[in-house]
């Protein structure tokens, strides 16, 4: 079983790679094809690998791959008439130079500005970028996204139908049109890091996988210069900060820990050192993005020793320059939050009638759970259970629902 | 140490009609033998080289294009390697895979002036 997930966890890994690079040889027109190819290696190997596991697993899959390029210039070659390409030993040296490290690196980063391309719908973008890059299965996708398997399948296709149709180049773009898409391919892997930093997803693995994908692809782009701006490190250190709680969030029964009870000595320290590294980078230019805020946010966390000690006064300012920024009912959640633990009910209470609760979606639960709480503050213990049992029948997962049906044990012991 | 390039001379395995199964055989070696080098430390670069050619000639510059299947001796690619001497290069141009199908590793010492 064990083996089984270390296996799945190697291929999602690997799939990524490998579709990227053989994608430079063929180009996007090929990629279903390509990806076939790949999924087919991961077979072959998982029945090779059946009695025992080879002692580079990493090494045989790319031998395997590397083979497979052949194969892939023959079928391709037959089915799309290919210009002339003459196949002698030589050809490898182009091949496995396409293996090296930092050729892969400059593969999937072509393959992240491709998922983003402004031709494919913002909907199927983040679909095709956790199949394509990071090497996610339907399902897995789909239990990522809490979308219905069918959904996944045909965002996927309606992607690489619009790539083909538009004729989509597999690079990454320059000038203007690098900056414009780069807004976007950071908005996407924020949206993969909240996947699974923020979802309630019972695969703990599928949540660490996400976190990880998306601190993986955000290093990608501050290690070379086109990428490596403001905003970029900005948000590489919202997830090194964030990723250093991960584990603190949690309890062995994968049930949500309040920040308040977290165990502090169960941050990451490293990620918080490298987090505040980018951050010292990225405030250096004086331009501040919604990622600035955040991070600056969660800064504000990880420097409390204590929770007693958080600096909330420091936290509701960059809410309020964050909503600013990008005004949202989520930040203006945020600011209730914030202004409870100041104290300030009356101010909190305020904010909340400015939320409309449905605007919130899949959170919508927070808001009742927030009223919850500005109702107990003002000793209306009644009325608090019940927008607390609203919030756990909104709540979407086991792990929000148990913390707040815990939460309203502790108001019903006040009554 | 100095460097010394490799350069490969064959026809296209296409041109010598190798079945789909025997080139994949064939591209294996090379990995393989590349790995080898890598391993060793001594792979310095390399570069294959596509088949078309055009010829520039003559003191009227004449163009003639020609398809890799119409040159004699055509060139596949080049690897550099760190070696000793011409003897190590042999050596490690052992494990050239296409000896069999009459190709040829033609060795020459990369010429530099700094010593």
């Amino acid at each position: 079983m064990k083996q089984d997930k270390t296996i799945d966890h190697l291929f999602r890994h690997q799939f990524g790679k490998m579709v990227s690079i053989l994608t430079r040889i063929f180009g996007l027109s090929n990629l279903e094809t390509i990806e076939d190819a790949v999924q087919d290696t991961f077979i072959k190997a998982s029945i090779a690998w059946r009695d025992e596991m080879p002692e580079n697993p990493e090494a045989w899959l790319t031998k395997v791959a590397k083979n497979r390029t052949l194969d892939l210039f023959k079928s391709i070659k037959a089915e799309k008439n290919r210009a002339q390409f003459s196949f002698n030993g030589p050809s490898s040296i182009a091949v496995s130079e396409l293996f090296l490290d930092n050729e892969i690196e400059d593969a999937q980063l072509r393959m992240i500005f491709t998922a983003c391309h402004e031709t494919l719908d913002p909907r199927d973008q983040i679909s095709f970028a956790l199949k394509t890059i990071s090497g996610f299965s339907n399902k897995e996708i789909a239990s990522a996204l809490l979308l219905k398997e069918e959904t996944v399948k045909k965002r996927l296709h309606r992607a690489r139908k619009s790539i083909k149709d538009n004729k989509v180049k597999f690079e990454i773009p320059v000038g203007k049109e690098l900056n414009l898409r780069l807004d976007r391919v950071l908005e996407v892997i924020y949206l993969i890091f909240n996947e699974g930093f923020h979802s309630g997803n019972p695969e703990l693995l599928v949540r660490m996988d996400l976190c990880g994908e998306a601190l993986r692809l955000c290093k990608l782009l501050i290690g070379r210069t086109e990428t490596k701006t403001s905003k970029s490190l900005a948000l590489f250190a919202l997830i090194c900060f964030h990723s250093a709680r991960l584990d603190s969030k949690t309890n062995d029964l994968q049930e949500a820990i309040a920040i308040k009870d977290q165990d502090r000595s169960k941050w990451l320290f490293p990620l918080i050192v490298m987090g505040n590294r980018a951050m010292n980078l990225a405030v250096e230019g004086g331009e501040f993005s919604v990622y600035h805020f955040e991070a600056a946010i969660v800064c504000e966390h990880l420097k409390a020793k204590r929770f007693e000690d958080t600096n909330w006064k420091a936290i509701l300012g960059f809410y309020k320059q964050l909503q600013q920024l990008d005004p949202s009912p989520i930040h203006q959640l945020n600011i209730v939050v914030v202004l409870l633990q100041l104290k300030e009910t009356a101010a909190a209470k305020k904010q909340l009638q400015t939320i409309s609760p449905k605007d919130l979606e899949r959170r919508e639960y927070l808001y009742h759970g927030c009223l919850a709480e500005i109702l107990a503050e003002k000793g209306q213990m009644d009325d608090a259970i019940a927008a607390c049992t609203i919030a756990i029948e909104l709540a979407n997962n086991k792990t929000e629902k148990s913390f707040l049906q815990k939460r309203r044990a502790i108001l019903m012991d006040q009554l | 140490m100095k460097e010394y390039m490799m350069i490969f001379i064959g026809d296209s395995y296409e041109d010598l009609g190798l079945s789909p199964e025997e080139m994949q055989g064939k591209m294996g070696k090379w990995f393989e033998w590349s790995n080898v080098m890598q391993e060793a430390g001594v792979l310095r670069g390399g570069h294959a080289l596509h088949s078309e050619v055009r010829h520039v000639s003559g003191s009227k510059r004449t163009i003639t294009d020609k398809a890799g299947s119409e040159v004699k001796e055509l060139i596949g690619g080049y690897y550099i390697v760190e070696a000793k001497n011409m003897d190590e290069v042999v050596t490690i141009a052992e494990g050239y895979p296409d000896y069999d199908l009459g190709g040829t590793v033609e060795i020459r010492e990369i010429m530099v002036f700094d010593r």
